[in-house]
């Protein structure tokens, strides 16, 4: 595994960035990309960075989200608590007693409200995350002052090192992915490929995707990788529908993506040693790649996860082999290319 | 008097659950050594340390704080390497899933759940029932985890202190909070010899005060706790029990105690003396070690003062700066009111 990965994903991992609001993330982005590619940026917030021979026909988007999972203020009250909303598909059973940080004028910490356990009714029922708040300690007119309605929250939670080569972190779902390309963008500047690469961090991805359409309308590419997290091995989850941490990238199969693509990308990764899963889906994916691979006149896309433990909650952990090999394996297939 | 963050961080930050105090009493020793005349630690592991003032007090006065916080415990390690675990003291599950935790000597991990996506309808609305929780260190096997962590060890949420807006934001500050005030009354010294008793175990029944009060034998006592202050969002004005910023709260009945009338009314009195805002707690619910206390020996004549905590047994509590600025000067003008009584 390569030096420097660790820090590289704590990096992008501690700035924060919800869909519709990611230029912490993107500057985060921007500056790991920056040694190696040419970078801008487009009006839907998307970063791409470019990389390979500018003026191949065979031209390949390598896609990422740059977004995570949060929550948004809707309203401050007269004691200056803070009324939320889901801001991408948060587990709310996840919320009561976290802590967080709220994106105001300045960086506020706060709680997510919860009850005193001797003045609920048992144990069993989470409120609706609309029907929580969360308290920063300021009074209405401080409050007022530093946040306004559409601020954004996320979790407050410091990257951390767990055991071995795994680590756990908030927002690790789409980084782990950003870090993958980035890694790439690494190998690509000791060994560049033939082919044209246009790596996208794209925005949104948790409230539908958007980022991806525009960004993949604007590289107008001949083929597609979509990387992002999914299922690791975990209690709860069904183990033929889930890959396992350090397990390798899991390849995706689904009649939305590519099959000779997906073939592809297996076949690299068994000569070069690197493990890896099929990762077989029955319609859609619920990734990037489903809005990537109908783009303009429609795009062969693959896609490549990282696997992930405790997907949308403050404790997502992934395999640092994991990132390592899929930014080896997106390597691989873009060096084959013609 | 100063404020000492630096104090009160450290406080919150060692590492002890009810059971495993350790850590704790060696921070308090250290600060306490200075200025105490003499200390013992019974053989629960309390620390009871005395300390003389200009004058013998009328009524023999313990000044009491817990030094355990609530966590969990390991349990069971399953063949996939994660840690089962029971809660220590009362937590309510709802606080627990996707929180990071620190497990034995320091070994970092989270508590897991399923991911939404895979989740039922059902599941969805519902909160996580204690048994399908576990603790994610990041091991892949049984035995990878067994050689980090072993059932019995302890689990601490993770640590994040800050005391921004006015605010002191903490694990653990039910008690280490009550620890900084005992620490301060006992380092700026009192007009009396009296008895400052950190005391182990609370959280799991009062036992450590239990057997302190039996081996220092008070004839009164103040507990200084923190109490749920229930003054947040979809909360009754009549059921908040007491609110941040009004002052540390005075208890005349808990689920364990029947508090003296005389020194209840004296804590107002004591307030009003010191010049600090000061409440009742307006509820008759928790319990704290005044319950072991007042039924110590022939009996012990009791008071509370609490720190107001939101979130309390939760991975971050808060309590308002000026309520805890507030706490010593009236435990201090308490205890020499107090200890002028006479105890009959």
């Amino acid at each position: 595994m390569s030096d420097g990965l660790k820090e590289l994903l704590f990096r992008l991992c501690e700035a924060g960035g919800t869909p519709g609001g990611e230029a912490d993330a993107r500057k985060a982005a921007e500056k790991e990309f920056a040694p190696y590619a040419e970078t801008r940026t487009d009006a839907l917030g998307n970063l791409t960075a470019d990389a390979g021979d500018p003026d191949s026909k065979n031209h390949i988007l390598v896609d990422a989200h740059l977004d995570q999972i949060g929550l948004i203020v809707t309203e401050i009250d007269r004691d200056g608590f803070l009324r939320i909303d889901r801001c991408g598909g948060i587990d709310r059973r996840v919320l009561p007693g976290t802590a967080v940080t709220v994106c105001g004028k300045e960086r506020l910490s706060g709680v997510v409200c919860c009850m005193p356990p001797h003045l609920t009714g048992g144990e069993e029922t989470v409120p609706e995350t609309d029907r929580m708040s969360v308290d920063v300690g300021r009074t209405a007119e401080t409050a007022r002052k530093l946040v306004r309605p559409g601020d954004r929250i996320l979790f407050r939670t410091e990257p951390k090192c767990l055991l071995g080569t795994r680590v756990s972190a908030a927002g690790l779902d789409d980084r782990a992915s950003v870090a993958a390309l980035v890694r790439c963008a690494q190998l690509l500047a000791e060994r560049p490929p033939r082919c044209r690469v246009t790596f996208l961090c794209s925005t949104r991805e948790e409230v539908g995707g958007q980022g991806a359409v525009t960004g993949a309308y604007l590289a107008d590419p001949a083929r597609a990788v979509a990387v992002d997290v999914s299922f690791a091995a975990q209690p709860g989850v069904e183990p033929e529908k889930c890959g396992r941490l350090g397990g390798g990238p899991m390849i995706g199969f689904a009649p939305i993506l590519n099959r000779p693509m997906g073939e592809t990308l297996l076949a690299l990764a068994e000569k070069n040693g690197i493990p890896c899963k099929r990762d077989v889906m029955g319609g859609d994916t619920g990734t990037n790649s489903d809005a990537i691979a109908v783009t303009r006149a429609g795009v062969p896309t693959a896609l490549v996860s990282i696997p992930e433990r405790h997907m949308h909650t403050p404790a997502e952990i992934v395999d640092l082999r994991d990132v390592e090999n899929t930014a080896r394996l997106l390597a691989e297939y873009l060096w084959e290319a013609e | 008097m100063m404020a000492d963050w630096k104090l009160l961080k450290k406080l919150c930050e060692a590492r002890g659950i009810s059971g495993r105090e350790e850590k704790v009493r060696e921070l308090i020793l250290r600060e306490i050594r200075p200025c105490a005349d003499r200390i013992e630690i019974t053989p629960l592991g309390n620390v009871a340390a005395w300390k003389k003032g200009e004058k013998k007090p009328k009524t023999k006065l313990m000044i009491s704080a817990h030094m355990d916080e609530v966590g969990l415990i390991v349990t069971h390690i399953t063949d996939e390497g994660l840690l089962k675990f029971s809660p220590v003291g009362g937590i309510d599950r709802r606080v627990l899933p996707g929180k990071s935790v620190t497990v034995g000597e320091n070994v970092r991990g989270v508590v897991g759940v399923k991911p939404i996506h895979l989740l039922t309808k059902d599941e969805r609305e519902k909160s996580v029932p204690l048994k399908e929780l576990y603790i994610d260190i990041g091991a892949l096997s049984r035995e990878e985890a067994e050689a980090a962590v072993r059932p019995g060890d302890e689990v601490t949420f993770g640590s994040l202190f800050d005391t921004a807006g006015g605010m002191i934001k903490s694990k653990a500050l039910d008690d280490r909070a009550g620890c900084a005030v005992l620490i301060d009354v006992m380092k700026n010294g009192l007009k009396y010899d009296t008895a400052f008793v950190f005391t182990v175990q609370e959280e799991t029944g009062l036992n450590g005060a239990k057997t302190a009060a039996f081996a220092v034998k008070p004839d009164a006592a103040i507990v200084v706790e923190a109490a749920t202050a229930a003054d947040v969002p979809g909360v009754d004005r009549d059921r908040r029990v007491c609110r941040l910023g009004a002052g540390p709260a005075v208890s005349f009945m808990d689920r364990r105690t029947v508090y003296d009338r005389g020194f209840y009314e004296l804590a107002f009195r004591a307030a009003k003396k010191a010049g600090v805002k000061c409440q009742a707690k307006q509820a008759v619910a928790g319990g704290n070690d005044a319950g072991a206390i007042h039924v110590s020996r022939g009996g012990v004549r009791t008071a509370a003062v609490s720190l107001p905590c939101r979130y309390l047994h939760a991975p971050v509590g808060m309590i308002a700066q000026e309520d805890f600025l507030a706490a010593p000067k009236l435990v201090a003008k308490l205890a020499e009111m107090v200890a002028e009584e006479r105890s009959d």
